[in-house]
């Protein structure tokens, strides 16, 4: 085991932890992306572009989060070049792959990635006060449900997201009571959080509907056109038709970013998770920031869930555990942006292109599509495992604090 | 420097459970001086500031700033009332930047936003009106221990402290950031702050104080002013004049060298050398003391021999066999036999039993168990006759360990540790917090393991067992042996070389 | 019911901080009351919201009574092995349910009892499950007993080496093992979906287009012990499992191994300085946590639970993994509480399922809702042991209220 250890402290692995080698190793992976599809190797399929591309986009977004920035924006465009170039390739041979690969994907991926832009934005709420929200899933699940029956009841998409995220906050003060002030341990209650929601929403799915979707014409979350941008030119079908919560979670992430980063409660967040003990000598209510976090969080992680149900997937319909693990790939995006906005919406990104392509790939190969679903969890397990940069958590995160 | 005194504690009382920490002590200070507060170690002096600062509750006694009787309940009202502390472990925040931890919880703004810019101005005004020589963007675990302790002293000034407690400031500071130190506490001086400055090292407190009021037991002893005072005086004050302890032993009769330590070095977790370059021998038969304040190297050094920290270099042997870089289980199984010095943190597991407790070291061994099976009840058996021959009481080899009161729990540890007959044994603070009884049984049990012809190597905070145990005693600072004694020694000679005076003379 | 004795202060012992050493301080707060109070609480918070959507009091009381019905208890006031009575069957069925759930509760514990907390089970169990599957139809027509020992045997050091990867991320990085356990789990969900889905390497080979894996070959099938023709019987599995319990017990108390795990569990610290090596035992003990999850997988798979195959469809309502945190904590991780909280569980998912299937009272779709209502409840109030000591200490106090005035005086001061 030691040796092990040791192994892991010689000088090669150094190297690869820092940021510097990592972002280069990106923009190297990026040219070989595009190389794979050109002779000599000349890859029949689109698959090894995309997959050498997406974890040389990886990569960047990791170095980007970890200080380099430069270097990890290089990364990540030499990985998004080699997949479009080694995509041109393979699409002058195999034609009708092509289709696959068009502008519709790029909105695909902001689509798929908004729920997960909430969840982890949300969830870095919550851990950059101290608090771990394994929960997210549940609290995004009961987002879900409750802002489709809002909608529904209450007439329009307005009220869905007022109920989504007044529930979703309501759940979050109950976690939150339970984490700060009983000092339970966080993924106990968590766990409990999930199980209640899946519970919950399904009981109540049955006992309001019926188990039938939601009868037709329940107001949906609108999507935003952009003027002049229409038509079938690229970035009108690229952005020029998002729904109104994919433009909120962009917003968001600056906001959070200036929250958490610019402003003087963002930097008494960050020490209620950094250093609890020192913010409360300084006559910070811990207790407070913390709440305060864990109910925005729960807000936040809400509006994700009424995206999938009310949003343009969902279509106004809300199905048995819909969620399916996304509160989980936010929870690993947060994690593999480092506790960060912009990495976080990063990896949200990289993990809503895969699910996007993995839509996209399922006309061809439903095998190769699903085993795709994978790479949000490899990635984030290769991450913490701390191969390559290393992950740093809130050093208070997911420990109570107990006052003097 | 005027007379009129900006802080009065009279007649402070606090008990916490079975102990008194301040017994009527009074203590006050004068605008722009520098007042020291000396005393060993659970003297009394960390309880009476955290009292003033707001973190405990005195159980009686008057406060009064600036003449007005005041009450705290928490830090934030102490800080509003301009008092100011740096505590001995920092409040600072690693991953954030000198500036950002300065302003903290008053952050300037402009609009909503955080004033980055105001923020690391004013940081930087103060660095230089006080020549901190820190850089307002650095962040904190990037710049030096030294540095830190300027931020928190930034974060006090920031706030508009008038009194500053600075709590053994110079235990984490070399010699030259410490001198860098008192220059900054003198620039703060001539602005008019009143700085309460916690020590036990001698020399430092005739340098950098005014007056000097000294502690123990709880109880104020004298406040005199520093000239004219001597560290001698001071030590005399410090560690007091009381009847010994007295253990009734015979000469030693050491026989053959079992512990050999060659300049030895340690890091600790931190990476800060803390053992550098100790050397010395334990023989059979002997009682080896080691006297020193908290925190220079002791722990490092035992923990280097029972193979729970690594070894930077130098050489251990145990009865002739290199020992130097063996695991804990290897340091066991040579023969050490440790009574670590904080029994609940790492003596025993409160959770298990006692006989679990008594198995921690040989579970794996016969009779304990025997391929990987274990024998609970020859486990019991074992127990049962440890409690009986060292008079464990309170439970029986099924109750926890951590049921027992601190006295049995340390029997226990001692039980176990001596029953494994180890060749050498390390006693360190084998009777931190036990009542007089307990003391007197565990002295007497050392001396009866000597006299088996144990080498026993004692590490103690408390001079006065040093004293009546050891047949030998090497004083340790700062990761050195500074001195080595056997015959007769007072008190005051062995206490002016544990806190460095002997140095200074030297010098 | 425990005695609590002289225990110290449980504010002091609560600040103590390991996750082993909280739940320990929870079995002396409370022995055996405090999970059957957490259960008595939820079964009356799900009532409330019965009777309250039900709006009736009596429809709650009913359906209650149905699901306890359902779950076959009933079968206790005129006992038969014959499977044609309605009570014996679904006693039956709720024992195959249990079977499951003690071994992924046990699982879940035995992480616990070395102070990790093992989320993975769910991905351990699904890594047993198609191990099972893939030996079991591949090696058709060994000989029974080699080809179930094979497939048992293999799935379970399978799921054994899975969940240690997050044992050697812990021990060699210091990754926390709740990320990458979760992280593991949808590993495993997405490659069995892979594996079992269309086109997947372990898809029906007689039926292309339909995700689900080959039946089990016969040579690899458990045998019933408590069966009849055209019923689903009761394998063989379900003495494994009581087997699995007695493993656990034996290795935690009997064994240096358990000896090790449960200092480790404890006290760290203490532990590397009896001689104990804390990073071996982290590994270890992850992959025997993992070992017990994959068992359980593999009986499902070999003992018909799942019909000897599982499909692409099946795998995102399998939540015996998830339910076995729950058994866990509810039985305190010791032995034979996991095995009453497999049971008690294993009679809700059924008992609910079944019993409320076929309600008269309230819509059957309910149910299965409903047994996750209570299995939530009961995590999130088990969590709870500053609130369980409060309650507690305040019942201690109203009992003798002026024996103590430096109790509160103590309590105020932490």
């Amino acid at each position: 085991m030691s040796t092990w250890a040791a192994r892991l402290d010689n000088p090669l692995s150094a190297r690869l932890r820092d940021p510097a080698a990592t972002g280069a190793l990106g923009i190297f992976l990026g040219a070989f992306a595009a190389f794979l599809a050109i002779p000599p190797i000349e890859a029949r399929t689109v698959t090894w572009p995309i997959v050498v591309g997406i974890v040389a986009v990886a990569l960047g977004i990791w170095t980007v989060s970890r200080g380099r920035r430069r270097l990890g924006w290089g990364a990540v465009a030499a990985g998004v070049l080699g997949i479009a170039l080694g995509m041109l390739a393979t699409r002058s041979s195999t034609e009708n792959l092509g289709s696959a690969f068009d502008a519709t994907l790029v909105a695909q991926t902001f689509s798929f990635a908004t729920p997960l832009v909430f969840g982890s934005i949300a969830g870095m709420f919550s851990e950059r006060s101290g608090v771990v929200n394994i929960g997210l899933e549940g609290m995004m699940l009961m987002g879900a449900f409750w802002g489709v029956y809002g909608a529904d009841k209450g007439g329009s998409w307005v009220v869905g997201l007022l109920v989504a995220a007044g529930v979703g906050g309501l759940v979050a003060l109950v976690y939150a009571f339970f984490a700060i002030h009983l000092r339970s341990d966080q993924i106990v209650g968590g766990t409990g959080v999930n199980f209640l929601a899946v519970g919950i929403t399904g009981y109540f799915f049955v006992e309001l509907y019926h188990n039938n979707p939601v009868p037709n014409g329940v107001s949906l979350l609108p999507n935003v056109r952009i003027p002049g941008l229409s038509g079938t030119g690229f970035f009108a079908q690229a952005i020029g038709d998002l729904n109104i919560l994919t433009w909120a979670s962009f917003a968001l992430v600056i906001l959070a970013y200036v929250v958490l980063f610019k402003t003087p409660i963002g930097l008494r967040i960050r020490a209620c998770g950094e250093h609890p003990r020192a913010a409360d000598t300084v006559g910070i209510n811990v207790y407070a920031i913390r709440y305060g976090c864990v109910v925005l969080s729960g807000i936040l992680v809400a509006l994700g869930g009424i995206y999938l149900s009310e949003g343009p997937q969902g279509n106004g319909s809300f199905i048995f555990n819909m969620t399916n693990g996304r509160g989980f790939i936010a929870l690993a995006a947060m994690i593999f942006g480092n506790w960060r906005p912009a990495g976080a919406f990063g990896a949200a990104l990289l993990f809503g292109f895969s699910s996007a392509l993995a839509l996209k790939l399922q006309v061809y190969s439903s095998s190769a599509a699903t085993l795709f679903q994978i790479l949000p969890y490899v990635l984030t397990l290769i991450a913490v495992a701390g191969v390559i940069g290393r992950t740093v958590a809130p050093a208070a995160d997911g420990k109570p604090y107990v006052r003097q | 420097m005027s007379d009129d005194l900006v802080l009065e504690m009279r007649n402070i009382r606090k008990e916490f459970p079975g102990v008194v920490a301040n017994d009527g002590v009074s203590f006050d200070v004068r605008r722009g001086e520098v007042h020291a507060l000396l005393g060993e170690n659970g003297a009394g002096k960390s309880t009476l500031m955290n009292i003033l600062y707001g973190l405990y509750r005195p159980d009686g006694g008057e406060i009064r700033l600036a003449g007005k009787s005041v009450s705290f309940s928490s830090a934030r009202e102490a800080i509003q009332s301009g008092i100011g502390m740096v505590h001995q472990h920092f409040m600072l925040v690693p991953v954030m930047t000198v500036a950002e931890n300065v302003v903290l919880g008053s952050e300037p703004r402009s609009g909503v936003l955080l004033d980055e810019r105001v923020a690391e101005k004013r940081v930087a005004d103060m660095a230089k009106t006080f020549r901190f020589a820190v850089d307002p963007g650095a962040r904190i675990e990037d710049i030096t221990v030294g540095q830190q302790q300027r931020v928190e002293i930034m974060k006090a000034l920031y706030r508009n402290a008038d009194i500053l407690i600075l709590d053994e400031p110079t235990a984490v500071l070399t010699p030259q950031e410490a001198s860098d130190l008192f220059e900054i506490l003198r620039t703060l001086q001539r602005e008019g702050l009143s700085i309460i400055f916690i020590s036990h090292k001698l020399n430092e407190v005739l340098e950098i104080a005014d007056r000097i009021t000294v502690l123990r037991r709880g109880k104020t002893i004298e406040t005199v002013p520093s000239e004219g005072a001597t560290e001698a005086s001071l030590a005399r004050a410090m560690v007091g004049r009381e009847v010994l302890l007295r253990v009734d032993k015979e000469p030693a009769q050491p026989t053959d060298v079992l512990l050999e330590v060659r300049d030895l070095h340690v890091r600790d977790d931190r990476g800060i050398e803390k053992v550098r370059g100790v050397s010395f021998d334990v023989r059979a038969g002997e009682i080896v003391g080691i006297a020193g304040v908290d925190g220079n190297g002791q722990t490092e050094l035992i923990d280097a021999l029972a193979g729970l920290q690594k070894i930077e270099s130098g050489t251990v042997e145990i009865a002739g066999h290199a020992l130097t870089h063996a695991s804990a289980r290897a340091a066991l199984d040579a023969g050490i036999g440790h009574i670590p010095e904080d029994r609940q943190r790492r003596g025993l597991v409160l959770e298990f039993s006692i006989a679990e407790n008594i198995a921690l070291h040989d579970y794996a061994k016969p009779p304990d168990a025997k391929w990987g099976w274990l024998f609970p009840k020859r486990m019991v058996q074992r127990a049962r006759t440890l409690i009986r021959e060292f008079d464990v009481r309170g439970g029986g080899p099924f109750t926890r360990a951590g049921g027992l009161s601190g006295g049995n729990q340390q029997k226990l540890v001692a039980a176990r540790e001596i029953a494994r007959d180890p060749s050498v044994l390390i006693a360190a603070q084998p009777t931190r917090g036990l009542d007089v009884g307990a003391i007197e049984y565990l002295h007497r049990r050392l001396v009866a393991e000597r006299d088996e012809g144990r080498a026993i190597l004692l590490v103690s905070l408390e001079l006065e067992e040093i004293l009546s145990l050891s047949d030998r005693i090497l004083v340790i600072y700062e990761g050195r042996i500074v001195g080595e004694h056997t015959g007769d020694i007072t008190e005051e000679e062995i206490g002016l070389e544990m806190l460095g005076g002997r140095e200074t003379a030297a010098a | 019911m425990t005695d609590p004795g002289p225990s110290p202060s449980p504010e002091q012992a609560a600040a103590a901080g390991t996750l082993a050493a909280r739940i320990a301080l929870k079995q002396r707060a409370g022995g055996i009351l405090v999970p059957v109070v957490t259960v008595v609480f939820a079964l009356v918070m799900s009532g409330i919201v019965l009777a309250a959507t039900q709006h009736s009091v009596h429809t709650a009381l009913v359906a209650f009574q149905e699901i306890f019905d359902g779950a076959g208890l009933n079968w206790i006031f005129h006992p038969t092995t014959n499977l044609i009575d309605i009570s014996a069957y679904n006693l039956s069925q709720t024992l195959l349910q249990t079977t499951t759930l003690i071994l992924t509760g046990l699982s879940v514990a035995f992480a616990f009892r070395c102070g990790m907390f093992n989320i993975g089970g769910q991905g351990q169990y699904f890594v047993g499950l198609v191990v099972a599957n893939w030996l079991g139809v591949d090696f058709a027509g060994m000989n029974p007993f080699a080809h179930i020992l094979l497939c048992i045997v293999a799935g379970t050091l399978a799921a054994a080496a899975w969940a240690g990867i997050a044992g050697v991320l812990k021990a060699t990085v210091g990754a926390h093992e709740v990320i990458s356990t979760i992280m593991l789990n949808w590993i495993a969900f997405w490659v069995a979906s892979w594996l079992f889905g269309a086109g997947g390497p372990l898809q029906n080979s007689t039926q292309p287009t339909v995700p689900v894996s080959n039946q089990v070959s016969s040579s690899a099938r458990l045998p019933d012990f408590w069966g009849a023709q055209g019923f689903q019987g009761v394998h063989v599995g379900l003495f494994i499992a009581l087997a699995a319990v007695v493993v656990f017990w034996v290795l935690l108390n009997r064994t240096t191994l358990g000896y090790e795990v449960r200092a480790v569990g404890f006290n760290p610290d203490a532990a590397a300085y009896g001689g104990i090596n804390v990073k071996k035992n982290l590994v270890r003990a992850m992959a025997i946590s993992g070992a017990f999850a994959g068992l359980a997988g593999a009986l499902d798979m070999l003992g018909g639970t799942t019909n000897y195959q599982f499909g692409q469809l099946d795998i995102p309502f399998s939540q015996v993994g998830f339910i076995g945190i729950a058994v866990a904590l509810l039985g305190r991780n010791t032995a034979l509480g996991t095995l009453f909280g497999a049971l008690l569980f294993g009679s809700l998912l059924y008992g609910s399922f079944h019993g409320l299937g076929s309600s008269a009272v309230i819509q059957p779709e309910l149910a299965g809702n409903l047994t996750y209502i209570i299995q939530g409840l009961i995590v999130l109030f088990i969590g709870a042991d500053v609130l369980i000591l409060y309650v507690w200490n305040s019942r201690k106090k109203l009992r003798r209220p002026p024996a103590n005035p430096a109790q509160p005086a103590k309590a105020t001061a932490a």
